[in-house]
Formats: C-alpha cells, sequence, structure tokens
C-alpha cells in the first residue's frame, strides 16, 4: 500500500469517527467531497443530474446509517465504497428504465477495485429496510385519523405524551396513552398482515 | 384477563425502566415461560423499532437532501471554510452554464449514436467517391487517375452515320460495321508497318486501317509493348501495294524543350491538325519515355505521329493529364527506333525499311501537313 492510500485511510477514518459522533459538519464535507465523482459517473451513463442527486443521496444515506449505527465494515476508502453503491443503485435503475438487458456502464479506472467492498451487502440491507419502511408507511396511512397522526408524533417525531395529550385534546396524559396503545394493536394488524404478504 | 393494549403499556414501562422490581421479576419470568406472550413482546419491538428508523430514516433524507442544497449555495457564493479537525480540502465545483451543462447531457447521453452515425457517413462518403471514382475509371478505359488515355469509343458516331446516310439518299446505308474503339496510326515503313499506341489496339479481335481516302485494309498485331505505349502493326491484305516512299524520318536523339511540334490525328471521322510545343522531357509522373506536348488533343489522337519543324517524327501521341491545361505526352521515337531495332534481329516476315531521306525538310507547314496526311490512319479495334 503506498503513502497515498495509507493518508486517505487515515482521513477517512477521522472523518467516519466524526460522522458517528454526530458531527454535521463531517457529514457536510463528505458529501461534497464525493459529489463530482458520483455526478461525473451517472453523467457518463445516459443521466441526468436529477438522477445523479437521486444516486448520491441514497448511496450516502446507506454510508450515513451505516456509520451511525457503527456497523460499517470499511475494507476500503470511503470514496470507493461510495462508488460502489452509487453504480449498483443506478445499474439498478437504468435496468429498470431503460429495460435493457445487459447494460454497461462507463466505469473510472481510479475505483477500479469497487467489487467486494461489503457495499452489495450493506444495499440490500438498506433496500430491505426500505421495504419495511414502505410498508410501515402505508399501514399508518391506512389507520386513519387521530391514530395516525398520534403515532407518528410519538414515534417518529419524537415529541413528549404531554405535548400529544395538549395538541388532540385529550383530557389527560393517561387517555392519550391509552389510545395510543389502542391505536398500536390496530397497527400491528395492518403492519404484519401487508409485510407478511409482501 | 389484560387485553393486548394492556401489555403494550407493560412492555413500555418494562422498556423504559420504570417497572418496579417485583413486576419487572415477574415479566420476565413470564416472557421466559410463555410463548404467545414472548411473541407479541417481539411484534412490539419489530413495530415500535421500525417506526422510530422510520422517522431516523425521514430525518437523514431531510439532513442529505439539505446537504445537496446548502452544496449547490456554496458554490453559487464560494465561501472558503476549513474544519480545523478535518485536512481534506474540499473539491471544488466546476462551474457549467446552463445551455452547457444540457450540451454535456446530451452529449453524454447520444454519444455512442452520433459515433456510430459519424463513422456511417465518413464511410458512405468514402465508398460513393471511390465508386464514382471506379465508375468513371471503367467509363474511359484503364488510366491512371487524372491520366487519359485517348483512345475513342465509336458507338456514338455509328448512330450519327447511319442517320447521314439515311438523309443522303435513303437507299440502303452502307454495310459498315465502324469498330468499337479508334485511334490513330501513322507508317513505320512504306511496305506495310505502321505504328500506334498499344492501349489503342488492346483487346482486339481484328483491325481495320482506314486511309483518308476510305480506302480500308486489315491489320495484325506484329508487337506491342505496353510499358511504353507503342505498337507495331502489320497490314495482310494480299493486294496491298506499299504505302509509297514516306517523307519523313524516325528522330533516334532526344527532340529540344520549346520545339514547335505538330500532330495529325483522328480525333474524329475527318483528320484533324493539332500544334503546339514541347513541354517538357518528361511525361505522366515524371516517366522518362515520355515527352510533355502542349498540343490540344482529344480521344482518338492515340497513335497519331508528334513532328518536329524539319518534319522528323520525333513521338507517338499516347494520353493527357486531365488536370493539367493542355499537357499531352507522347512515347519518345528514341524508344520506338530501339523496337524497331530489337525486332530486326528476330527475323520478321517481312524485313524493315525505315525510311532514311526527310523530304519534308524546308516546306512550309502546310505543304509538310499535305505530304503527311497520305501516311496517317484511322486505326479501328473490333473486340
Amino acid at each position: 500500500m503506498n503513502m497515498d492510500s495509507t493518508t486517505a485511510l487515515a482521513a477517512d477514518a477521522q472523518l467516519i469517527k466524526a460522522i458517528h459522533g454526530g458531527d454535521e459538519r463531517a457529514l457536510s464535507q463528505l458529501y461534497r467531497l464525493h459529489w463530482p465523482m458520483v455526478s461525473h459517473f451517472v453523467l457518463q451513463n445516459s443521466g441526468s443530474e436529477d438522477d445523479a442527486r437521486d444516486v448520491y443521496q441514497e448511496g450516502v444515506m446507506v454510508f450515513y446509517e451505516k456509520v451511525r449505527e457503527g456497523s460499517l465494515e470499511l475494507s476500503c476508502q470511503i470514496k470507493t465504497y461510495l462508488y460502489a453503491v452509487c453504480r449498483r443503485l443506478w445499474l439498478k435503475r437504468l435496468t429498470t428504465k431503460s429495460r435493457l438487458h445487459g447494460v454497461r456502464l462507463l466505469d473510472e479506472e481510479e475505483y477500479g477495485p469497487y467489487l467486494n467492498t461489503g457495499a452489495e451487502d450493506d444495499l440490500q440491507e438498506a433496500e430491505e429496510r426500505d421495504r419495511r419502511f414502505a410498508t410501515m408507511s402505508e399501514a399508518l396511512t391506512h389507520l386513519g385519523e387521530p391514530c395516525r397522526s398520534l403515532l407518528e408524533g410519538f414515534y417518529l417525531l419524537d415529541k413528549s405524551m404531554l405535548d400529544l395529550t395538549a395538541e388532540h385534546g385529550y383530557t389527560n396524559a393517561d387517555t392519550a396513552k391509552t389510545q395510543k396503545y389502542k391505536c398500536l394493536t390496530r397497527l400491528k394488524k395492518l403492519f404484519f398482515a401487508s409485510y407478511k404478504e409482501a | 384477563m389484560q387485553t393486548e393494549a394492556d401489555y403494550y403499556a407493560l412492555f413500555e414501562a418494562y422498556q423504559r425502566g420504570e417497572l418496579a422490581a417485583g413486576a419487572r421479576a415477574s415479566l420476565e419470568a413470564r416472557l421466559g415461560a410463555e410463548p404467545r406472550l414472548q411473541q407479541l413482546y417481539q411484534e412490539f419491538l419489530d413495530m415500535t423499532g421500525t417506526l422510530r428508523g422510520y422517522g431516523e430514516r425521514r430525518r437523514t433524507r431531510l439532513k442529505i437532501s439539505a446537504l445537496h442544497e446548502a452544496m449547490l449555495a456554496a458554490e453559487a457564493t464560494p465561501v472558503v471554510e476549513t474544519a480545523p479537525a478535518l485536512t481534506h480540502s474540499v473539491n471544488p465545483m466546476l462551474r457549467i452554464s446552463r445551455t452547457e451543462r444540457k450540451l454535456r447531457e446530451f452529449w453524454s447521453g447520444h454519444r455512442a449514436t452520433i459515433g456510430v452515425a459519424a463513422s456511417v457517413a465518413v464511410l458512405a462518403v468514402f465508398c460513393t467517391l471511390l465508386g464514382l471514382d471506379l465508375w468513371r475509371s471503367a467509363q474511359t478505359g484503364h488510366s491512371l487517375a487524372g491520366y487519359t488515355m485517348l483512345r475513342r469509343e465509336l458507338d456514338k458516331i455509328k448512330q450519327t452515320q447511319r442517320v447521314i446516310n439515311a438523309k443522303l439518299d435513303g437507299s440502303t446505308p452502307l454495310p459498315v460495321n465502324p469498330g468499337k474503339f479508334g485511334g490513330t496510326g501513322f507508317a513505320l515503313t512504306a511496305d506495310g508497318y505502321l505504328v500506334t499506341s498499344a492501349h489503342v489496339i488492346q483487346g482486339a479481335d481484328s483491325l481495320l486501317i482506314e486511309s483518308r481516302n476510305h480506302q480500308r485494309y486489315h491489320a495484325e498485331t506484329v508487337y506491342s509493348d505496353v510499358k511504353h505505349d507503342l505498337a507495331i502493326l502489320r497490314i495482310k491484305d494480299a493486294k496491298f501495294a506499299g504505302f509509297g516512299r514516306l517523307p519523313y524520318t524516325f528522330k533516334g536523339g532526344q527532340a529540344d524543350l520549346g520545339e514547335r511540334v505538330y500532330t495529325l490525328g483522328y480525333p474524329r471521322e475527318d483528320v484533324v491538325y493539332g500544334e503546339g510545343a514541347l513541354s517538357a522531357r518528361s511525361g505522366f509522373g515524371g516517366d522518362t519515355a515520355f515527352y510533355q506536348v502542349s498540343i490540344p488533343v482529344n480521344p482518338g489522337n492515340s497513335g497519331g505521329p508528334l513532328l518536329d519543324g524539319q518534319g522528323n517524327l520525333i513521338g507517338v501521341l499516347s494520353g493527357r493529364q486531365d488536370d493539367v491545361q493542355s499537357a499531352a505526352f507522347a512515347t519518345k521515337s528514341s524508344y520506338l527506333v530501339r523496337l524497331v531495332d530489337s525486332l530486326k534481329n528476330k527475323q520478321p516476315a517481312q524485313p524493315y525499311h525505315m525510311p532514311r531521306a526527310n523530304q519534308l525538310l524546308g516546306a512550309g507547314r502546310s505543304q509538310q501537313v499535305k505530304r503527311l496526311q497520305d501516311f496517317v490512319f484511322v486505326v479501328k479495334v473490333y473486340e
């Protein structure tokens, strides 16, 4: 391993540590750092600026979630990892969009070893989670009011029970809580029914 | 009996560590013992976990798209800021105008197609050019690019002749087959040898020599030198009595630059006189076997004699260059003399008696031409 990639890896480790600790500026820096690479890649492979943006945000999200969980096992530079994730994402979109079999991508030699980065597995995991979230979102929509806003308020937006009590006009926090648990039982039915179906 | 909702309340309190030690121990014991309760708990965890994760995901998405906006804004007003803890420099983004961006997108999206189209176009252009060139060279007989051999096709003349015949008397036209190609030839010896260009008689089945007064003789090829574009013919008619004494001689050496030269030939049905000067001592592409002369020549002039002012034959007309003004080429007579010398040694059927005396010397041009024209013939080629 040459000096260059050693220093790069050290910088990457520093960056990951900062992001794991919740440093917004570090994330912003990472985001700006690798955007040209991904946007160039997507534009090169018959995508638009917006496509590049979507793909990149998805890729960064996969990375970010892994870092926040602390479960990222990086065997290469962040650059390569992101390239691998975004490449995979774009390939998927291209194949569904163009219905073209055997899409061939123009790759940059520089990010050559994009295989065996573990990105594939991480991406699959993220997609599985995506599917779960989509089901949940649907279940929440079917739940109807006031259950939906109650549960969203408590679990998604991290509001306190007291705020929710006031917001929904319950007489006291206990009534609100009871209501919340009832809502949960209904959500459970909706969620697991459609999740197992899918 | 507790409802599901009650259990959820219990679970939540348990998760938050709000249960008293006794209650917690009893719940843990029940979870260990009752599979149904355990499943309920698992589902509760699953669901609340998903809900929280979903919330987290939504926040992350917002954050990241805010990052993108921030990045674009930062590009618009470039503010250099470096985080002190981090050593990476931020890659500067290229500033690209809207039109250029569109162009770039178009290019990256369609460059394969454009490439294919361009190569097809180039290929088509070259094929067309090549095809046209081949077609043209097939039309004018074999030739180098820019070089035309002056043999004449006679099909058109055949038709005009018929029309003229019909016009003249309405009687049956003369049974004349005018041949396929034509050129000019001239007498080499008094007893029936003639000279013409090799390309005139190329591929000939039979040859017909026609004099100015429409006397016709059959001829045969004695020798053909394609390299110097020379051919020796011999008249094979039994009744042929000879041309008479030749008025010109063959020059063995080189003629001089700037010498006034002239030719007689049959580019059409009548004999045509052409005049010019010797403009170079090498021919097309620097071929030293040829002269370049500035005589306007046409198809049919091939094989015609080239004479200087003193009535010496100095060359045999062969071709012209298309892209140069009046540049005609003639084989040097020295090559003809050498060819005849070599043929003499091969025991010819009839000996070569080259003319020795020049009767044109000192005569005026029109006198010279008058004497000369009886020795210049149309060579008609049947394939």
